[in-house]
């Protein structure tokens, strides 16, 4: 039974907590290497073993030990352990916390780019600050808000593995049978809603469009394009006061509020995993989500458009989703100087079309846009173009605060209330700025 | 009554309870010989139970005392994590959430497992088959259930809403529903585990003396006589058994909630154990969700000794 081993799982990462805190005193590892060594400073075959668990599983988890073998073979004396580090994704975090407790954490190490302020504050990742600044070229190639992902205060700790970003992806045939055309990429959030009760048909059981009330990220995230589009914000500058109860947030909540309680065109899904399968199975007209459905809708020969989000005043800025490469210390620096040139050389453009676009998620930087892989790739996921070039919609990133998580827990309760009639926007979201004060003060 | 205890038996073996040890005379004692052959015998279990359930279970009392996320450098805050938990409504609300589905759980599965049972023990044609169906669900993972149930009960989608409409009845919002998502949480527990009641029972039901059953028939009792005063009486052990047992489940109660409310609409569904996984997994306060995970510890074993202890006042020996 799935309690059981919930239990099982908290017993056990706290019995691996506890045998690494008693090793190491209850403190953690922290402070930067001091003198920086890089690849060029390691004598030839001098042997290095890293660990990389990359969260992947199947044909990715295949591309990307591939490239791994790849590195090996290029540098004789360096062992890199490849796996996928837990079952899914999602339990990548568990097991990092149990590692850090037991120091028997990864070099590099994929991370939701959620996780990356509470990793960046644990004084186990490593700054690669120092490294970037000897030669900053690669990364400042990479997109402006998945930088600012992998910032945490003054330091480094990743570099982007995966970009996406929200757009709007409809079902063709659902949009005729309403007799609407595809919407233009000048579309407003009132032509949106227009689509939306046009296509929504009850009797058929079709659903406009689709929000996620789990109170989860995944609610949380689908509003700050529409915050950012009206002038507001998530956060004060330093991050110490929340700032999404504006008018601006207010607003953006009341517009899901009238689609969804007037209207009516909104199918609310419950627990967040329902509303893709049911866009796939033709019963949801449009839904805001990221490249990473292409996959399935190509799979599915769905006959589906993608644009990008609607406009306010012209403004069409989206949210990015930004997963990383995060990177540990192990206060070792040629392990740090591996590490470090393993996830660059990943990263750049002749692998990354070989991994990510191979994998049908979007190429790291616009400039692979020119590429034979990418003119393949988007031949072979229509739409991907369109997602990339909403790359450049993506203005601000996601706050990177380690309050930022149970922020969003508030935010996304304060939607489902909102959405589901029990609250007024206004009050949802007040309260949500009120206790989630707390939580970015502590 | 009186109770004593042998201060030495004639065999020489240790007297119960080590009470009223004689000092002195070696032959009083096992051998180091066979001491070690039985620890050797329980050394792995031992080890296991140690290892996977005392252990664990001291450290997350030492981590209920901490602030800790599991990622940055703990510090100790004293029994603050219990004091907060006093006072959290959130936790209150959960407290209750799980109570109501106790309530509506524990009972109805006994009480139905018990029914079914006695309708299952008759010589009916195809008995294997519905025992089959009843017990099926059972052995199929709470998880699959739950994503299963998901789709039945979708309030657009599902089946369940069809039938109510080729019936003519009003749609309902089932699991949307803040009013009816416990109830219908309820009703999926029960589909997945009556199976469980109904087995224990049936073993229970074929355990009960043909010669005392006889004797009633003899003495003119008829068949609901026989039933409530012989069966039910028989039966008194399985039931305390089956009601602490699914007690405990519904306290533990995750699975299905996670499986297909995650706790919503409006946190209508959070239960103890959904909120101690929210704490640790999704807000990272492991200090806080091990203070949640004592208290469900208390809570189960005051019922659990309560249950125990009126089986024994009412002389029903079911431990």
């Amino acid at each position: 039974m799935k309690n059981l081993s919930i239990t099982r799982r908290v017993a056990i990462a706290a019995s691996v907590a506890a045998l690494g805190l008693t090793a190491c005193g209850g403190q953690g590892a922290s402070g930067p290497a001091t003198k920086v060594v890089t690849i060029d400073d390691i004598k030839a075959g001098t042997k290095i073993d890293i660990t990389f668990w990359h969260g992947q599983t199947a044909d990715a988890a295949k591309i990307l030990g591939g490239l791994a073998r790849e590195y090996e073979r290029a540098h004789p004396g360096v062992t890199i352990h490849d796996s996928a580090g837990a079952s899914t994704t999602d339990e990548l975090l568990t097991k990092l916390q149990a590692g850090f407790a037991s120091d028997t954490f990864p070099d590099v190490s994929y991370a939701y780019g959620s996780w990356v302020a509470k990793l960046g504050s644990s004084g186990r990742t490593l700054d690669i600050k120092p490294l970037i600044d000897a030669d900053p070229k690669a990364w400042e190639e990479f997109p402006e808000a998945a930088r600012a992902t992998a910032t945490v205060g003054s330091k480094i700790v990743g570099m982007p593995a995966v970009n996406g970003n929200l757009a709007v992806v409809y079902n063709r045939k659902l949009l005729k049978a309403a007799g609407l055309s595809d919407p233009s990429p000048e579309w407003s959030w009132e032509d949106f809603r227009a689509y939306a009760a046009a296509i929504n048909n009850p009797a058929k059981k079709i659903s406009g469009t689709a929000y996620s009330v789990a109170g989860n990220e995944d609610t949380t995230w689908h509003l700050w394009p529409q915050l950012w589009q009206n002038g507001g914000d998530v956060l004060n500058a330093d991050g110490t006061k929340p700032l999404f109860n504006s008018e601006a947030g207010v607003k953006a909540l009341d517009y899901w509020r009238t689609l969804a309680r007037e209207d009516k065109s909104v199918y609310l899904d419950q627990n967040g995993e329902k509303y893709q399968g049911l866009f796939n199975a033709g019963s949801v007209g449009m839904v805001i989500t990221g490249p990473w459905v292409l996959y399935d809708l190509k799979q599915l020969k769905l006959d589906y458009g993608v644009q990008v989000l609607p406009g306010t005043d012209g403004d069409h800025q989206t949210v990015g989703g930004f997963d990383m490469w995060t990177m540990f210390d192990h206060k070792d620096t040629n392990k740090a100087a591996i590490a470090y040139d393993f996830t660059k050389w990943l990263t750049a453009p002749a692998q990354d079309v070989r991994w990510n676009v191979a994998n049908g998620n979007l190429p790291l930087r616009s400039s692979a846009v020119d590429t034979p892989e990418f003119q393949q790739y988007v031949a072979d996921y229509p739409g991907a173009d369109i997602f990339m070039a909403n790359m450049a919609n993506a203005v601000k990133p996601r706050p990177t605060i380690p309050g930022y998580q149970a922020m969003s827990l508030e935010v996304g309760k304060a939607i489902s209330q909102a959405l589901l009639g029990a609250k007024d926007s206004k009050s949802a979201l007040d309260a949500a700025a009120k206790n989630s004060l707390v939580e970015l003060v502590q | 009554m009186a109770i004593t205890f042998p201060t030495h038996d004639l065999n020489g073996a240790k007297p119960p309870f080590g009470r009223g040890v004689v000092k002195g005379g070696a032959e009083g004692r096992p051998s180091l010989r066979s001491t070690l052959t039985g620890w050797a015998f329980c050394a792995p279990a031992t080890l296991l139970i140690l290892g996977l359930s005392v252990f664990p279970a001291g450290w997350a009392f030492f981590l209920s005392l901490q602030k800790n996320d599991l990622i940055t450098p703990a510090t100790n805050v004293g029994f603050a994590n219990y004091k907060v938990l006093a006072q959290d409504p959130d936790m209150f609300a959960a407290a209750w959430h799980t109570l109501f589905y106790a309530l509506m759980y524990v009972p109805t599965s006994v009480i139905g497992g018990l029914l079914l049972a006695i309708a299952l023990n008759r010589p009916i044609k195809f008995q294997w088959f519905y025992r089959t169906c009843i017990f099926v669900p059972f052995v199929a993972s709470a998880a699959a259930t739950g994503i299963l149930a998901n789709f039945v009960f979708d309030e657009k989608f599902g089946a369940a809403n069809n039938v109510l409409r080729l019936m003519g009845l009003p749609q309902q919002g089932f699991l949307t529903d803040k009013h009816q998502a416990m109830m219908v949480i309820v009703i999926i527990s029960l589909w997945g585990s009556i199976g469980f009641c109904v087995l224990t029972y049936l073993a229970a039901l074929q355990d009960v003396s043909q010669d005392i059953l006889d004797a009633a028939r003899v003495d003119g009792a008829n068949k609901w006589q026989t039933f409530r005063y012989v069966t039910l009486p028989e039966l008194g052990p399985v039931t305390v058994f089956t009601a602490v047992w699914q007690l405990i489940a519904a306290i533990q109660l995750f699975d299905l909630v996670f499986t297909t409310t995650k706790g919503q609409p409006l946190n209508s569904t959070v239960t103890l154990v959904f909120y101690l996984y929210r704490m640790a997994f999704m807000e990272f306060k492991a200090g806080y969700a091990s203070a949640i995970a004592y208290a469900i510890f208390a809570i189960t074993m005051i019922l659990t000794l309560f249950m125990v202890w009126y089986g024994k006042k009412s002389k029903v020996e079911a431990f």
